[in-house]
């Protein structure tokens, strides 16, 4: 037990772990390397990246896991929307992504050693995240698109549509930091 | 020389870095303002404010995912 403990010890002042594993990498490092992979995921799915739709989706299947039916919704009627939904979840290219995402952070937390379970500080702030995260969710999809879809790959993509909607979610930002400080801080 | 901890365990950003602007606003030349936060991106945004207003900053990592920003009022 002690041997181990001195091991990781060892470990956690190891400079190669310092620079890899702990200190955040540079704005431009994360710069880089999500270019990167957004090339990838576009070259492998065909799509650009994005978050948004995902969860639309996997409100469709829940919805319908507990009997309902979307097949006579506009924004699922598309053949392509349809075909998603048909195929099923597990052979979801975007869900795959999401929840690499989440894996992904999950394992970057715990090689920092800086993984912690948050507590609720008060109701207030369930309030306040349920009702952003309505509205963030609602926004997403009249968007078609959350700051990764809309903004990122939309101005990678070189659309106009992606500074629109950056312009947009800056004065979004602005009004909900404003309102955030005074009302739920 | 006073010092004076602010607790932001759970605080979602911008809130952490809002409180420390205010309190160090409130606060004298020399006194000790000490922000404790669980949130990694404050734990990057409240330094960097801090020092670009040319304040002595110091970040502690208490615990798993807690940090102590630490940081001397100079002007």
């Amino acid at each position: 037990m002690e041997a181990t403990k001195a091991f990781f010890n060892k470990v956690r002042d190891n400079d190669i772990y310092k620079q890899w594993f702990k200190s955040p990498l540079t704005y431009v490092a994360g710069a880089v390397l999500l270019s990167l992979f957004q090339i990838i995921t576009l070259a492998v799915t065909g799509n650009p990246w994005g978050v948004s739709g995902v969860f639309a989706n996997w409100g469709a299947w829940v919805y319908e896991a507990f009997g309902g039916s979307v097949d006579k919704w506009y924004y699922f009627s598309s053949t392509g929307a349809q075909k998603t939904l048909e195929a099923g979840i597990l052979n979801h290219a975007g869900t795959m992504r999401n929840l690499g995402i989440i894996v992904g952070a999950l394992f970057a937390t715990l090689m920092a050693s800086q993984f912690k379970i948050k507590k609720i500080k008060s109701k207030k702030q369930i309030v306040a995240a349920v009702i952003g995260g309505l509205l963030m969710g609602y926004g997403a999809r009249i968007a078609f698109g959350c700051n990764i879809g809309a903004l990122y790959s939309g101005i990678a993509s070189l659309s106009l549509s992606g500074w629109v909607f950056a312009f947009g979610m800056f004065f979004g930002a602005v009004v909900g930091s404003k309102l955030l400080v005074k009302f739920f801080m | 020389m006073n010092e004076k901890v602010i607790d932001c365990l759970g605080e979602a950003c911008p809130v952490p870095l809002v409180k420390a602007q205010n309190e160090l606003k409130a606060m004298t030349t020399g006194d000790v303002l000490i922000v404790q936060i669980d949130h990694s991106c404050a734990m990057k945004n409240v330094p960097e404010w801090a020092r670009k207003d040319g304040h002595n900053v110091e970040v502690e990592e208490v615990d798993d995912g807690e940090w102590e920003v630490i940081i001397e009022k100079v002007k």
